[in-house]
């Protein structure tokens, strides 16, 4: 959803740039409603399509054969409605913040979420926050030692971790760290028994942000190196130059700040992949998050779940672009978004 | 990443019987040691609530079963014991059996059980959902004083089938006061049980763990030994391995790690696996024929489906020596019912051409007699696995095949409400009881549209049904025995569904944990008894 640069326009200063954000905030948030809702329509669709129910599910692992309560239960799980009439009543009960119940977890389907999204959102932004700051630290560094030793050693590394499925990381990290020098927990988002400290949580974070924030970590360096050699061609950062400012000077103020425009365009693209990447480093690590109930509801066909998942993820992705276009407003106040 | 639950992701048969069978024995040493925190975990994934009241599957039964307790159970040498009944005994025409109740047990928030928990449980719990299927007959329950309870059934129940049920389990004592009044399905405190085992419901983690404390006033005075039992949920195989290996598990039932994962952490010598416990709960996995086609009209074509087909082919490969070949619907750890002596559809492939051919369906130009959907229920990793390699056999015969391997509610729908498959490879885990748990598979009643793990294959034979229905009410333990094996025998050589393999499950545990796999559905057994060595 990240929106269309125009050309460079004489920059907006003071309260005409908060105008201008709070104008695009605005139409990105109308944008939003159908896009939300072509979610809603896709997502329940493609559930609809795959075989098998939850009502099948739950009467299998709960030994009903009755075809009175089966009826019974397709009546008050409204799966006698046409599809149709089905969607619309989800949507509206969405617009009431309704996501529905679980059967599964016997309890309101946003309550379900909500038990585990903390834990998803933490390792969200830590890997993320990781990610940021060792791609841009290291493509800074490759393109400053540009074809050196630290130049192939960012690349090698870079494409290492690009290469490596991050399970088979998250796995590998787990023999070294917790296993063989036994520095690290196992798996899990605190000890168990213990109060849940921050310092708790945190040591019992690190194994899974870097299983999945190197990953990304290798996407960004590649990028930033990239944007830093070219943006350093430009003919400001050689006017930059012209006028006798120091190297530092001229790669932090000049070259890196432009040079961030296609990282931060690749973080709002890839949120929805994140989000998807902490499914499976979830399940290597036992970390108790949305990925570990939304594989548990895809396969018991808990379709409330799902759905909620979805639209709840689509909401963090719309959300990250938004902030995406306000970030590159920021970022050159030159640039218009439409 | 293949998340998909692994009923054994097992490494080389070679090492099976080298690891396996050294760990055999005794696992209880010295004077058991009081204190300490216990964390297990299990071969599968988290429950859908802590406590199912009509089962739920394994998962459900594993975490409920530390913390509700059953009138009786069954010891490793096969003799049952009351637990929450003191004794049971039938009368002279066995339609009704007479139970004493213990006394001087409560429930985790305080209350005693009574005979009234033990009639509202059996009423409304055991005939509605946990064991429906065995209380066909049964007529109604009533408490005369207020340590007994007596159970009537419709006809002569044997005392095998009678203690059984007792035994299943999900057969619960339930607390009225909190269950009664409610939907049991959809009670919240299936999901912060209160019970009267050796363990007390402390915290569901959900995505994470189980946290049981000791149950102060549990009525064994000695039991539980530790203070505290950990049920921990790894999804991966090899993240349960490292758990183990860091010391951060102590205990994985059924199948928890990799092969090569039982090998290396046996050879540390911390830790020992064992295929003892399982004797309860023997699981299989079989092929299974829809009768609704018609090719399968003619016995000797579904003869020659088994065949056709190697068992030890896949008991070697696909499960590396954790399995055996199965010849009959009882198991061959069956003490009390097995026979070998059935009717033997072994690896034969010019056997099983002969009878096709016999059979009207000889080899057409395109070198097919007839193609079929063979369906492998996508439940367990290996299954795909079989399956793959009975296409390859049936193919060798030239039976046509279209494999597909659908997930777990997919094959659910399509084998047990859709009937939509010709061949099925699926699974059983059966008890030592034939009724109905293995003849409900067979029987014609047994044929519930949108029930599974019933009768999907449509058989329906009136010698076989005349012949359960004999088996049910016969009480004189050797004559229901020769009946038992009558009905292995008609089936074997029936052969609408028999078992392609036995499987062996396998528990992993730190040598620390004392007393583990002394229960015949370990799994499933309140640990009361378990410690750890220093």
């Amino acid at each position: 959803m990240a929106g269309e640069l125009v050309s460079p326009t004489p920059a907006l200063r003071g309260s005409a740039r908060r105008t201008a954000a709070l104008r695009l905030l605005r139409r990105r948030l109308i944008q939003a409603v159908p896009l939300m809702l072509g979610v809603v329509i896709i997502n329940f669709c493609l559930i609809q399509m795959a075989p098998g129910s939850f009502l099948e599910l739950m009467t299998a692992e709960n030994q009903v054969s009755d075809p009175t309560t089966i009826a019974l239960l397709r009546k008050t799980y409204g799966l006698d409605d046409p599809v149709w009439m089905q969607l619309l009543k989800y949507i509206w009960a969405l617009l009431h913040f309704d996501f529905g119940f679980s059967y599964r977890q016997n309890m309101p389907v946003i309550q379900a979420i909500w038990i585990h999204l903390p834990a998803t959102v933490l390792l969200m932004v830590s890997s993320i926050a990781l990610a940021i700051s060792i791609g841009v630290a290291a493509g800074v560094v490759a393109s400053m030692k540009v074809r050196t030793f630290w130049d192939s050693l960012v690349s090698v590394a870079a494409m290492f971790f690009y290469a490596a499925p991050s399970f088979w990381l998250g796995i590998m990290m787990i023999v070294l760290f917790s296993v063989k020098l036994g520095w690290l927990p196992v798996g899990g988002m605190m000890k168990i028994g213990g109060n849940g400290g921050v310092l708790d949580i945190l040591h019992h974070l690190i194994l899974p942000t870097l299983a999945l924030g190197l990953f990304y970590a290798a996407i960004y360096t590649r990028v930033m190196r990239s944007s830093m050699l070219e943006v350093a061609q430009l003919d400001f950062v050689r006017t930059a130059r012209a006028k006798g400012l120091s190297r530092n000077k001229v790669t932090i103020h000049h070259v890196l700040r432009n040079a961030l425009l296609p990282v931060v365009t690749i973080l709002g693209v890839q949120m929805g992949t994140v989000l998807a990447g902490s499914v499976v480093i979830e399940s290597v690590f036992s970390w108790p998050g949305v990925g570990s109930l939304l594989f548990d509801s895809v396969s018991s066909r808990n379709y409330p779940v799902v759905l909620g998942i979805m639209v709840l993820g689509s909401l963090v992705v719309i959300a990250a672009n938004i902030a995406v276009d306000l970030i590159y407003m920021w970022l050159d106040p030159r640039i218009e978004i439409r | 990443m293949t998340i998909k639950v692994s009923r054994r992701v097992f490494g080389a048969g070679v090492f099976a019987a080298g690891v396996v069978g050294t760990s055999r024995g005794s696992f209880a040493q010295g004077t058991p040691k009081r204190g300490g925190t216990l964390v297990a975990t299990w071969g599968g994934g988290e429950p859908q609530a802590c406590y199912v009241p009509a089962g739920g599957g394994s998962s459900p039964t594993f975490s409920s079963s530390k913390l509700f307790e059953r009138l009786a159970r069954r010891k490793m040498d096969g003799a049952f014991e009351g637990v929450l009944a003191e004794s049971w005994k039938p009368s002279a025409d066995f339609k009704t059996y007479t139970v004493k109740i213990r006394k001087g047990v409560k429930f985790h928030d305080g209350k005693d059980m009574t005979v009234d928990d033990v009639v509202y449980s059996v009423a409304e719990i055991w005939k509605k959902y946990a064991v429906a299927s065995a209380l066909t007959d049964f007529a109604g329950i009533e408490s005369p004083d207020a340590d007994t309870v007596v159970f009537k059934y419709n006809n002569p129940t044997p005392e095998f089938f009678f203690a059984s049920t007792l035994c299943s389990p999900v057969a619960y004592i339930v607390p009225k006061h909190v269950y009664a009044g409610s939907d049991p399905v959809t009670n919240p405190a299936n999901n912060a049980p209160i019970a009267t085992g050796p363990w007390k419901f402390k915290e569901w983690v959900r995505g994470s763990h189980f946290e049981y404390v000791k149950n102060e006033n549990y009525w064994k005075k000695d039991e539980p030994y530790l203070d505290r039992l950990i049920i921990r949920y790894v999804r991966d195989p090899a993240g349960r391995a490292a758990a183990m290996e860091a010391g951060d598990i102590h205990i994985g039932v059924f199948n928890p790690v990799a092969p090569p994962d039982i090998k290396r952490l046996t050879g540390t010598g911390k830790f020992v696996a064992t295929p003892k416990g399982y004797e309860e709960a023997v699981w299989s996995t079989t092929l299974e024929c829809n009768m609704r086609n018609p090719v399968f009209a003619k016995r000797e074509v579904r003869q020659a489906m088994f065949h056709a087909v190697n068992r030890e082919f896949i008991a070697k490969t696909v499960y590396y020596g954790y399995a055996r070949p199965g010849t009959s619907p009882i198991y061959s750890p069956n003490k009390e019912f097995y026979t070998a002596d059935t009717f033997k559809t072994g690896f034969d492939p010019k056997k099983a051409a002969a009878l096709l051919d016999a059979a009207g369906f000889p080899k057409k130009a395109d070198g097919k007699r007839f193609t079929l959907n063979l369906l492998s229920a996508g439940w367990f990793q290996e299954n795909g696995k079989v399956g793959a390699y009975v296409k390859q056999a049936l193919e060798d015969v030239g039976v046509g095949i279209n494999l597909t391997v659908p997930d777990r509610p997919s094959s659910i729908k399509r084998i047990y409400t859709d009937y939509d498959f010709d061949l099925a490879i699926s699974n059983q885990a059966n008890p030592s009881e034939p009724v109905p748990s293995t003849t409900q598979y067979f029987t014609t009643d047994g044929i519930m549209k949108g029930v599974p793990f019933r009768n999907a294959s449509g058989y329906s034979n009136p010698d076989v049904d005349k012949l359960v229905a004999s088996i049910k009410i016969e009480t004189d333990p050797a004559k229901r025995k020769a009946l038992v094996v009558e009905f292995q025998k008609i089936i074997a050589q029936e052969a609408p569904l028999l078992p392609l393999v036995e499987l062996e499950s396998i528990t992993l545990a730190s040598t620390k944990v004392q007393n583990h796999s002394n229960d015949p559905n370990f799994l499933a057994a309140s640990w009361g008894d378990l410690w750890l060595a220093s």
